[in-house]
């Protein structure tokens, strides 16, 4: 096997990281060189994977349409980070090209081995991005304990699960087993994996850890971060459609759509907010994972959620640059927002109606996908709840554009933001907002896209 | 005597003689240790050995740790390229070279950063 074919996106990414630690050898590297170097790293990732073609697998690693679509994903979620990051040093970059390494390798894993290796690969860098935010302020220091105790939960239950796997199956490669232990060991994989993408029993350290990073960390923590769990859990999936695992997922999808929506309704902290906000979308999430699973693996049910996913890398990302390019913390801070600056709020409001789900955005299309996967696959009450929470979370989407809009800003805390926003921080809100509001209309692209990746 | 034993040998006699200039040269360039103060303690981990459990404590030591264990995991790969060198060609070759190189690469950013120093 040819690992430079294979790989060549994670080849790239490690490529980027050495040469990020080298310009840290200079004595003050410029800005604009680790800025240029960490974009160029990734559109060369991009590029990379819409070359590449599935392949056959390997005893470590392989390549097919799913993980391409997936770190094709992984990628595009991370631009806006790596446009907007502050470059103080070389060490933010790094961290996040070893992240999105962590997640290409999580991609390609044909081994529970590689799959653990990914998966603590793109971890680690995330728990120190979290705890260098802000000058590693005390709160930054604590989130990123609490997020590194639960990834450190999330990773023992995933190499508890791995070893019970092998008792069974003798073989450490992603193929199905099915006696008992398999059965048991894939549970406690599962759980890993619901630790990580924010599932609602095990989702305590996710607003911590969203709060306390900064806004664009949070969007990446948001949408690639997820997008690679969820990935985990669809690989843990497939090896048993018909395991209790599999038949969990839409009970705790429809759990956590609807604590999440409750949770983000009595938040006063925006960043808190889209964070219980981001548990609810993950609810979505898991209930196309749940319908993909329950019909069988089919390429329409992979679709959805990848379509949704999709949808999300604009939807979150724009809505955490918009906090950053506002500097707006607060509910109260947002009053009047939409008056001041009516071209940013503007774009913020866009971003609202597709995370809310308003036809004809991107969210819209993306909900609508998932439910109706999910009704076709027979799972009528999570869809119902789904519905129900998609109304319960227009509470707090719409009430968000109500204060920005029809508030008077007589509030006390009104005055203080009045940050100049950057070009950069404008574009990349504007790079997030129209394809967040366009994609429901040209629902094609991705589907064009996903074909593409997988000739 | 066979070529293994013979190469043995030289290596132990390599090793050995090395052992003693380290040994020696130490005590004949090095600095003095001063045997006063907390010269005298026993020393564990870098912390003084006897303190109140809760209090904060200096990670000094722990960094020293990760970086011995990051830089011995790698030496583990390097063992079975090296076991197996009769059958391995050139672009293995190349390829634990260029590995070996990053290996070094890293302890250079270590040192740059002032990781090495003990402060």
């Amino acid at each position: 096997m040819n690992f430079g074919a294979t790989l060549a996106p994670q080849l790239a990414l490690a490529a980027g990281v050495v040469a990020a630690l080298l310009a840290g050898l200079m004595d003050r590297a410029p800005r604009l060189l680790l800025r240029l170097l960490g974009v160029a790293v990734i559109v060369a990732a991009l590029v990379l994977t819409a070359l590449s073609a599935p392949t056959s697998g390997g005893a470590l690693v392989r390549l097919d349409a799913l993980g391409l679509s997936w770190q094709f994903l992984f990628y595009l979620g991370a631009l806006p980070f790596a446009c907007l990051v502050e470059l103080e040093d070389e060490v933010p970059l790094a961290l996040m090209l070893g992240c999105m390494l962590g997640m290409g390798l999580l991609a390609a894993a044909n081994s529970f081995l590689m799959l653990f290796i990914g998966l603590e690969f793109m971890s680690i860098p995330a728990y120190i991005l979290v705890s260098r935010t802000g000058r590693a302020s005390q709160r930054a220091r604590e989130a990123a304990v609490k997020y590194f105790f639960a990834g450190s939960t999330a990773g023992s239950l995933f190499l508890f699960g791995m070893a019970l796997y092998y008792a069974d199956a003798r073989s450490l490669t992603l193929a199905p087993a099915a006696g008992p232990l398999a059965q048991a060991g894939l549970a406690l994989m599962g759980a890993a994996a619901l630790f990580k993408v924010g599932a609602v029993p095990l989702h305590f350290w996710l607003p911590d850890a969203y709060e306390a990073a900064a806004p664009e960390l949070a969007g990446f923590l948001s949408t690639s971060m997820k997008a690679a769990a969820v990935l985990m859990l669809m690989r843990l999936v497939a090896l048993a459609p018909a395991s209790a695992l599999a038949h969990a997922i839409p009970a705790v999808a429809a759990l956590t759509m609807l604590v999440g929506s409750l949770l983000a309704l009595r938040q006063q902290s925006l960043q808190r907010l889209l964070a219980y906000s981001s548990v609810s979308h993950v609810g979505y999430l898991l209930l196309g994972v749940g319908a993909w699973a329950a019909s069988g693996a089919s390429a329409q049910g992979a679709y959805a959620v990848l379509f949704y996913l999709g949808a999300y890398v604009f939807m979150s990302n724009g809505a955490f640059c918009f906090l950053r390019a506002s500097g707006v913390s607060t509910r109260r801070e947002l009053r009047g927002y939409g008056l001041r600056e009516p071209r940013l709020a503007a774009l913020f409001a866009v971003l609202l109606l597709s995370l809310g789900g308003i036809p004809p955005t991107a969210g819209f299309l993306a909900k609508l996908l998932v439910l109706w996967e999910a009704v076709k696959a027979g799972l009528y009450w999570p869809a119902a709840i789904g519905g129900g929470a998609a109304l319960l979370s227009l509470g707090y989407y719409l009430g968000l554009i109500r204060d920005a809009y029809f508030e008077s800003d007589e509030g006390p805390a009104s005055g203080e933001v009045n940050r100049a926003h950057r070009p950069s921080e404008r574009l990349v809100l504007l790079a997030c907002a129209v394809p967040a509001a366009l994609l429901g209309l040209f629902p094609w692209i991705v589907g064009v896209l996903s074909g593409v990746l997988a000739q | 005597m066979n070529i293994t034993g013979l190469a043995l040998l030289i290596d132990a006699a390599v090793v050995g003689a090395l052992l003693l200039v380290f040994l020696y040269a130490n005590k004949a360039v090095g600095a003095r240790s001063v045997h006063e103060g907390d010269g005298l303690l026993p020393y564990e981990t870098g912390m003084p050995p006897l303190e109140r459990a809760v209090d904060s404590m200096a990670v000094l030591y722990y960094r020293f740790a990760v970086l011995f264990v990051v830089f011995d995991v790698d030496l583990a790969f390097v063992l079975p390229w090296a076991l197996n060198r009769h059958v391995l060609d050139l672009r293995q070759a190349v390829a634990m070279t260029g590995f070996i190189g990053l290996m070094f690469l890293m302890l250079a950013y270590f040192w740059r950063k002032g990781v090495l120093e003990c402060r």
